[in-house]
């Protein structure tokens, strides 16, 4: 019973994840688990493969072999994603936050907000308005509802980005570099918007290159490179202890 | 004065024609333009092909030519079509292909993000076309809409070889007849008249569509 019990915190379950572009293998048979509140940090140099294999979770990337399980159901068994409601239902548990933040430029920051619930949804504008105004209170732009994203700064453009997923009431988030595109000094706000996130027991996975963020907020650190994983850990042990020569160097040149 | 009076008023009739040419044309061109892009972009193969041979035909020839195709060689195979009807063909499916290759570029200058955010909020592919990615390509292809707006204003004239009693066949059949040069002048100065309010018109809807910026 308690196996079970376990079983259902599991949120995310990629089995055996294998992609190619062309000739090259991006991923090269990658194993992870997500449970329920977890904060699982991707991190390793670029082109390692972390940012594809968060994009195969929500279809943005195929996976050409392997399986993945989003809050118990299959989204893609041996390489096969399925289809229709079933996809579009699995692919509702996730919500991204991307590098390049992707707001809807022709929008005010509330439309933004708005927009999925009403179209997808097919919730009225007043139904969705007091979730929309509490999500952007959360991320602190409240005074900015009515300002396209252009008159934002990077930052804000990231936090209305996070509320914005935030609104379709996501399960599970799943966060693309968030802090990449950023000047040094816009990030903090952002990071800090992710760990009170974090704090409500969100379920996350963050490709980044924030270490002092990973050390801090993850539940759990997973080190790529070359499309494998080569290490994996909570973050202390991972930190202070790592075990592989490869890991050792990429911590020597982040830190 | 009463001469040029006259002359003004027969010119106002060919206007009528030019004007209804001009408006059908717009109507008719700018929706079949949109799909004929969409079918241009579109992941089907042979639809895609199709649609690069259509735009290729009717980019590649001049209007003229499709005009008299339409006008003379399709009644020889059967195809009797009025003569409005003959030229609006003739025009729409020309100017059709020019505003699928404009609404073609416009589409894919918007950033793939924009795709990528709408498809993981759970938007479909028509919700992102309708609300996210057209509303973004009107204000990118507005200006060279307004240049091939322009050109269709003027290119009306070209139904002068069908005998149809356009602005520009009426002043010409008014200035062979009484060896006055005045109805080109007026002529001109109602072609800018049209022109001018059209650019005005553009530049009000740029204004519009332009309160955002990327």
């Amino acid at each position: 019973m308690g196996n079970m019990k376990t079983d259902r915190d599991v949120m995310l379950r990629m089995t055996g994840i294998r992609k190619s572009f062309a000739d090259l293998e991006v991923l090269r048979g990658i194993d992870i688990e997500v449970r329920k509140g977890e904060l699982l940090a991707i991190i390793g140099p670029s082109g390692s493969g972390k940012s594809t294999l968060l994009r195969c979770i929500n279809m943005l990337e195929t996976i050409d072999d392997g399986s993945i399980a989003i809050e118990g159901e299959f989204l893609a068994e041996k390489g096969e994603y399925v289809s229709g409601d079933k996809a579009r239902r699995l692919l509702g548990c996730t919500g991204m936050v991307f590098q390049q933040f992707n707001l809807f430029p022709h929008m005010t920051v509330m439309e933004n907000l708005l927009e999925a619930p009403m179209q997808v949804k097919g919730m009225k504008r007043q139904e969705i308005l007091p979730l929309a105004k509490e999500l952007l209170a959360k991320v602190g732009m409240s005074d900015r509802a009515d300002y396209y994203p252009s008159q934002l700064s990077g930052g804000q453009q990231q936090r209305v980005a996070i509320a914005r997923a935030l609104a379709m009431k996501p399960d599970i988030m799943l966060f693309d570099e968030p802090t990449s595109a950023l000047d040094p000094e816009l990030t903090g706000e952002v990071l800090k918007t992710m760990r009170e996130l974090a704090e409500e027991h969100m379920t996350m996975v963050v490709v980044t290159h924030e270490m002092a963020f990973a050390r801090e907020a993850a539940s759990k650190i997973i080190f790529m490179a070359d499309g494998n994983i080569v290490e994996q850990g909570n973050p202390d042990e991972f930190f202070d202890h790592p075990r592989e020569e490869r890991t050792k160097a990429f911590l020597r040149n982040m830190l | 004065m009463e001469n040029l009076l006259h002359t003004v008023v027969l010119m106002l009739e060919g206007t009528q024609v030019t004007l209804e040419i001009f408006f059908i044309t717009l109507l008719l061109a700018l929706p079949i333009g949109l799909l004929a892009s969409l079918g241009r972009i579109s992941k089907l193969r042979p639809l895609s092909l199709l649609m690069e041979f259509y735009i290729w035909i009717m980019r590649g020839t001049p209007l003229m030519l499709q005009l008299l195709f339409v006008y003379f060689a399709l009644p020889m195979i059967g195809v009797k079509l009025p003569d409005i009807a003959a030229a609006l063909l003739a025009f729409t499916l020309n100017y059709a292909a020019y505003f699928a290759e404009i609404f073609r570029a416009g589409i894919q200058s918007i950033p793939k993000g924009q795709y990528e955010a709408a498809k993981t909020l759970g938007m479909t592919y028509p919700q992102t076309m309708r609300r996210i990615i057209l509303p973004q390509v009107i204000r990118i292809v507005l200006p060279p809409v307004s240049n091939e707006t322009i050109n269709l204003v003027k290119d009306t004239s070209l139904i002068y070889i069908l005998a149809m009693n356009d602005l520009l066949r009426v002043a010409r059949t008014i200035v062979q007849r009484e060896f006055d040069m005045t109805p080109f002048v007026v002529a001109a100065v109602f072609y800018l008249a049209m022109t001018f309010v059209l650019t005005w018109m553009f530049k009000k809807l740029e204004a519009h569509y332009g309160k955002y910026e990327n």
